[in-house]
């Protein structure tokens, strides 16, 4: 993507639309906000709260601009996406634990160019970068805290060539050669020599990043043991979700060729969260590739567990499950990662764990 | 990008849709015009290429020899058109296919390079937002009051493809000689398969057939516009095997975008930082650096390359000391960018003025969508 220049301020008679737009589109933010929390969609009845309906909840919202929680009356849904530079900052406070997440646009120009030359200097950035989202799950009792950002995440990406090209690289490359013979006769000023049919980018275009988070500690308290489930028994009964955010870190069209996304989402229970941080990578007609990372808290044991898991296979491989389930559109699975995880071989995992 | 989860128009699927797509679909050269056998269910595979083929909707069949003359009937009928789509109410298929069939009779005739004259608004990418382009069209004035230029990109992403393209077309139609619609690397076969307008006609009509129609259609689509031989509009980006405008108005256009070649790289490559000519890291398509727009300025005498095809969130951006610009117009893009749009107008005195705007407000709905807390494993 080229340098972005600072754009000039905006032209004289355009401001008064854009004011009032925005006006009004932060009313409508608001008000979406206010609105009653809609009943869940989710089919199967939820089971009833642990605790005593006497007991007083235990959690704590810690952001009064969202919605209402049906639960204790106070709010802790997190808010919509904004469409302007509207920041929302909710968290939630159980025992020790606080668990935060920041939602805002995409990086303008001016955040573009600092992470461009000196942030993540030698890397092609992402086409959208949502760089200042994180989600945060934080112990003040111990210190520590763990975070999921996009800086981080892309400081993760090897800046050396991924190896991957896309579907017709080798025709395309090769029909290039072709007319440079064919042009031999007849040179131009801007003809493309067989020097210039060199890649010459050297980072990984795809995106790739094996990002498991990031400690506030200087090193990690993770203690490796592959061992270590997660409980999938109690993360599948339906408690309250009373907390949950669902966002991008970053996402790239791979200039219409298949996509890389990061995304990172939260559901927190009454005694237990849930963290996935899904990069997801679908090269058309080459490649999937699924990198997951789950984080699980258990709020009374102060355990955390932490489980990472690598899926890769071949784009036509996977197709071809799809194809045998006579679907209509099967390329339509291919933009869906949870089919593509269930339908991928896995190649890694490995699962580490704290006991605070 | 998850279309399933934030589509607020999501349905379950009827069960009379078309057939299993053939992946390896051939790219010809669009001049086979053979009639499409409708509603064929057989799965046999060499008759899904068949199907697929382009020229199969057959809306290129019988094309006139001279252009579309508007006539009182035509006219009562695309303004029922247009204003039936401009709430966001998608046409039925057999008023699609006599649109599509207009309008072959319309953009047959337009050249390579569609020249242009001043006062004209630019417009980049809208991808299939229909709402942010009626917003466009209340910022930059209604057509045909104001001259309309369109990059391309009108399908794809968002949840509108079918209402955009048909509502852009049917303006083509309506005003041929005020908006002019050109081709993006979106508008082909290959690319709708995999980022949302198939599954949009699939969901929409229930079968594929609108998709064949529009796709045959794109290939009508001129690639590349001039502002009074000053300004050079087009999708994507320079090729190595164009020095001359001229050269764009030999190239064979009407055929699927292919992937290699002067055409496709008009409609895919990349301003780069980097001088001279460069291959994307992903191993195929052209960068071009500085060197190489001030050159097809120069030899062109042009004061300006404008193009679309990349995100750019302040809406549009100088590159090459203000030898390229890049335009992009589909606010808060795939509704998540928190993005601005933007256009621009060029006066009869060649000055340029962007005009940046934020998404439609639509009363009474949120602005953007809500996902209901989910049990995720």
């Amino acid at each position: 993507m080229s340098k972005r220049n600072t754009p000039p301020l905006r032209s004289s008679g355009i401001n008064t639309i854009q004011i009032n737009a925005a006006r009004e589109m932060h009313a409508q933010t608001v008000r979406a906000r206010r609105m009653p929390m809609p009943t869940s969609g989710i089919t199967t009845p939820s089971v009833q709260p642990t605790a005593a309906p006497a007991t007083p909840p235990r959690h704590i919202c810690n952001n009064p601009n969202n919605p209402q929680c049906l639960h204790c009356g106070s709010v802790i849904i997190p808010s919509p996406r904004a469409t302007l530079p509207l920041e929302d900052n909710p968290s939630i406070s159980i025992n020790d634990w606080t668990i935060s997440s920041r939602k805002k646009p995409i990086l303008n120009s001016q955040e573009l160019d600092i992470w461009e030359n000196e942030k993540l200097k030698g890397l092609t950035l992402p086409e959208m970068i949502f760089g200042n989202n994180y989600i945060r799950i934080e112990n003040s009792k111990q210190h520590w805290s763990i975070e999921f950002n996009a800086l981080d995440a892309l400081k993760e990406v090897q800046l050396q060539d991924s190896g991957i090209r896309v579907a017709y690289s080798n025709d395309w490359i090769n029909s290039k050669k072709r007319q440079n013979s064919t042009n031999g006769a007849q040179r131009f000023t801007n003809d493309v020599n067989d020097d210039s049919l060199n890649i010459i980018h050297k980072y990984d275009w795809t995106y790739t990043t094996r990002y498991k988070g990031t400690e506030s500690s200087p090193e990690s308290k993770f203690r490796l043991d592959n061992d270590q489930k997660l409980p999938l028994d109690k993360l599948a009964v339906h408690d309250k979700i009373l907390f949950y955010d669902d966002m991008i870190l970053f996402e790239d069209e791979l200039a219409d060729n298949g996509i890389s996304i990061l995304n990172v989402k939260i559901r927190v229970m009454n005694e237990r969260l849930l963290l996935l941080s899904r990069f997801f990578l679908r090269v058309d007609d080459v490649l999937v590739r699924v990198y997951d990372t789950r984080i699980y808290v258990e709020f009374d044991e102060n355990v955390v567990i932490r489980e990472s898991k690598e899926f890769e296979g071949k784009y036509q491989d996977v197709l071809a499950k799809h194809r045998l389930s006579q679907s209509h559109d099967p390329k339509a699975a291919l933009r869906d990662s949870n089919w593509v995880a269930q339908n991928t071989p896995m190649i890694k995992r490995q699962c580490e764990i704290i006991q605070f | 990008m998850d279309m399933e989860i934030d589509d607020p128009m999501h349905g379950s699927d009827e069960d009379q849709l078309s057939p299993t797509l053939d992946e390896d679909m051939n790219s010809d050269d669009g001049k086979n015009n053979t009639k499409a056998r409708s509603n064929d269910e057989d799965t046999d595979e060499e008759l899904e290429d068949f199907n697929f083929k382009p020229g199969s909707s057959g809306i290129a069949d019988h094309k006139s020899s001279k252009p579309l003359k508007l006539t009182n009937t035509n006219i009562n009928q695309l303004d029922q058109w247009i204003e039936h789509l401009s709430k966001c109410e998608p046409l039925s298929e057999d008023d699609v296919a006599r649109l599509c069939k207009m309008a072959v009779d319309v953009l047959q005739f337009e050249e390579n390079v569609k020249p242009i004259n001043v006062p004209v608004t630019i417009c980049g990418d809208v991808h299939g937002q229909f709402h942010d382009l009626l917003e466009l069209f209340k910022i930059g004035g209604p057509c045909p009051d104001t001259n309309y230029l369109f990059m391309g990109d009108y399908v794809d992403r968002g949840y509108y493809s079918v209402e955009t393209v048909s509502y852009l077309v049917a303006m083509k139609v309506r005003y041929p000689h005020r908006i002019t619609i050109l081709r993006g690397n979106h508008e082909s076969r290959q690319i709708t398969q995999v980022y949302g307008f198939y599954d949009e006609c699939l969901r929409k009509y229930g079968s594929a057939n609108v998709w064949k129609m529009f796709t045959d259609l794109f290939d009508y689509f001129p690639v590349t516009a001039l502002v009074d031989n000053k300004i050079f509009c087009l999708h994507g980006g320079l090729s190595p095997m164009i020095e001359t405008i001229d050269q764009v108005r030999d190239l064979n256009r009407i055929q699927e975008v292919p992937h290699e070649g002067p055409m496709c790289d008009l409609l895919w490559s990349d301003p780069d930082d980097r001088g001279g000519w460069g291959i994307s890291p992903r191993g195929a398509g052209f960068t071009f650096g500085q060197d190489i727009s001030e050159q097809f300025n120069h030899t062109n005498d042009l004061s300006l390359i404008a193009r679309a095809h990349q995100l750019v969130m302040e809406g549009y951006s100088w590159s090459h000391q203000q030898n390229v610009v890049t335009i992009f117009s589909a606010p808060n893009y795939c509704y998540r960018c928190g993005n601005q749009a933007a256009i621009m107008e060029v006066d009869e005195n060649h000055n340029r003025q962007f005009l940046q705007y934020d998404p439609s407000v639509r009363p009474g709905e949120p602005t953007v969508t809500r996902k209901t807390p989910d049990y995720f494993l």
